[in-house]
């Protein structure tokens, strides 16, 4: 075995995109198991509560109920698949199988590991909006043509929370703590972000809540693109809340995962 | 004559104000195979993790670290990109079948995906795996595994090789195949650095090793020079036969032979075999146990019990 005398470390795409291949190798090699979940729930809510509860609620915002619920379904699961796939996910490689060991054993770096891993989240995130969306393609609940750029607001969505998830997950000891956050934050975030009614019809002080909360910016900007004459110029300010929130959690999350990885 | 490596000098590091490594000196030199022995927590695992940027070390202004004229603080991926890492617990990707395990690792290389095929063919045979390029991990057994992580290191034709305790849990046949293929990246030029346990293991395959304890080095040297510059050439083990008599310390007090005990057995050190199987004749023949020195003894020595001297 004759020594290489060229060693050149790879670009830094070259080091995100390796991260990020592994992860869809793993992933695609139990997809069906792995994907389930996180496209169904929503679709099993929109037809329960959708169809069920939408026959007794009358036009809310101006259009049907299941319209309005369906549009906010979008990127929940975005949201969903992005924060598991950062809390246990990243839990159990960093903890259980060792999966960052062998990272940083070749030439890649936390930083690139980590960010690998979100743009992995903000992949799938757009695989289950563009899910999501296409049952409601299909079942005509959705029309409008300028809703297939609400799958960029699925990658928005799940790169968001890969980021939040993953400076959660960098604090948790034991995997059992993960629950809290799920429970804990967003559960009820779901309920407060105008996924199920409108924030309009909140408490004043809740609705100020409800405009911290990151899920609210990313429902209303993909519902905007799902409904006809709900795109305005205001909603500039939901697209830099999104990027002012992914900047300052992706700068944590490396931060802190930094730390639990090179001790 | 020989170049140097690596070149590491006072070099310090605490967790939670334990120093797990203190104060530790050692060089490498090109082509060698460098020995860490130790008992655990003895602080080995970690200067291997702070040579290639998994740890950091403590600050510490008249530390100096040198891996290949690189400082692993700054430089820790050029260091990965020429290194090979193979670490204590095996981490491959449970998931995937072997190839994809080594497809995937040289994508970090940013190895082209047909040089990767190739090099994979490679190494699956110089592991001896080739018969499993298809099988998923966790159909493979303990042994499989760690020459595939082995080959995962190799993917890079690395000029160092990391390893750390390779062989540990592995059954005799699987050492012995690990420990040849180690010689031969050793004789291709390869400069090896490995922690162990195995005594056997780092007397056949280390040009120098270090003992360390508490995060210290005790002692250095090449293996046979330690060992025969800090043992007599022989040793009698004798089990139980001498917890309640002092017949037998008499004797070894008497003939100023070093003895000791640790637990219920009595180790005695001689040069002359003679003198110690003379006294073993007058047992049992189960109740003892003559041979040569080994490694493990100097390894004992310098971590472990303290010695009753005589003299």
């Amino acid at each position: 075995m004759n020594i290489n005398n060229e060693y050149k470390v790879p670009s830094l795409f070259q080091r995100i995109f390796s991260v990020w291949s592994r992860h869809d190798r793993v992933y695609n090699s139990n997809f069906f198991s792995n994907a389930f979940p996180s496209f169904f729930e929503p679709v099993i809510f929109l037809i329960g509560i959708g169809i069920g509860l939408g026959k007794m609620i009358p036009k809310v915002g101006g259009v049907d109920y299941i319209l309005f619920l369906a549009t906010g379904l979008i990127v929940t699961s975005s949201m969903f698949s992005a924060s598991y796939e950062c809390t246990f996910g990243t839990f159990i490689r960093l903890e259980f199988d060792h999966v960052y060991d062998g990272m940083l054993g070749a030439p890649i770096s936390t930083y690139n590991v980590i960010i690998g891993e979100i743009f992995f989240a903000g992949t799938k995130g757009v695989l289950f909006t563009f899910g999501v969306l296409a049952v409601t393609w299909i079942s005509g609940i959705i029309r409008y043509p300028l809703s297939i750029l609400s799958i960029a607001i699925g990658f928005i969505s799940g790169i968001m929370f890969a980021a939040m998830a993953m400076y959660i997950t960098s604090f948790v000891r034991s995997i059992n703590h993960l629950n809290f956050y799920f429970t804990g934050l967003l559960s009820p975030m779901f309920f407060f972000s105008g996924i199920v009614f409108p924030i309009e019809t909140l408490p004043k002080t809740l609705r100020y809540i409800s405009e911290i909360i990151p899920l609210t910016h990313v429902v209303r900007l993909a519902r905007a693109f799902c409904v006809p004459g709900l795109l305005n110029a205001w909603l500039i300010l939901d697209f830099i809340y999104c990027i002012g929130f992914i900047a300052l959690f992706g700068w944590l999350a490396v931060k802190r995962m930094k730390k639990r990885m090179i001790v | 004559m020989s170049e140097i490596a690596i070149y590491v000098k006072n070099l310090n590091k605490s967790y939670n104000g334990i120093k797990a490594v203190d104060n530790l000196d050692f060089h490498v030199n090109k082509q060698e195979c460098f020995g860490f022995l130790g008992p655990n927590g003895a602080g080995k695992t970690t200067t291997m993790k702070i040579l290639y940027g998994k740890s950091l070390k403590d600050h510490n202004q008249d530390t100096v670290i040198n891996i290949f004229g690189l400082n692993p603080e700054t430089d820790s991926l050029r260091i990965k990109a020429f290194s090979g890492v193979i670490p204590q617990q095996d981490n491959l990707d449970s998931d995937l079948n072997v190839t994809d395990n080594l497809l995937v690792y040289s994508r970090f290389y940013g190895i082209p995906k047909k040089e990767a095929k190739k090099r994979i063919d490679e190494l699956l045979h110089f592991m001896e795996l080739q018969e499993k390029a298809k099988m998923k991990i966790r159909e493979l057994s303990g042994g499989m595994q760690r020459r595939l992580t082995i080959a995962r290191a190799l993917i890079n034709k690395p000029k160092l090789l990391i390893l750390d305790e390779p062989s540990t849990g592995l059954d005799p046949q699987v050492r012995h195949l690990i420990w040849n293929k180690l010689r031969e990246l050793k004789e291709s030029g390869v400069t090896i650095l490995i922690t162990t346990h195995y005594m056997e293991e780092a007397f056949n395959l280390c040009d120098r090793i270090i003992i360390m304890d508490k995060g210290k080095k005790m002692i250095e040297g090449n293996p046979r020079d330690l060992l025969s510059s800090n043992m007599e050439k022989f040793v009698i083990e004798i089990y139980g036969a001498c917890k309640n008599q002092n017949g037998c310390t008499d004797y070894f007090e008497k003939n100023k032979i070093k003895y000791e005990f640790h637990n219920e057995t009595l180790f005695a050190f001689s040069d002359n075999i003679d003198s110690l199987s003379r006294f073993g004749e007058t047992l049992n023949g189960f109740d003892y146990h003559v041979r040569h020195s080994n490694l493990e003894d100097v390894f004992l020595r310098v971590t472990g019990r303290s010695l009753n001297e005589y003299q």
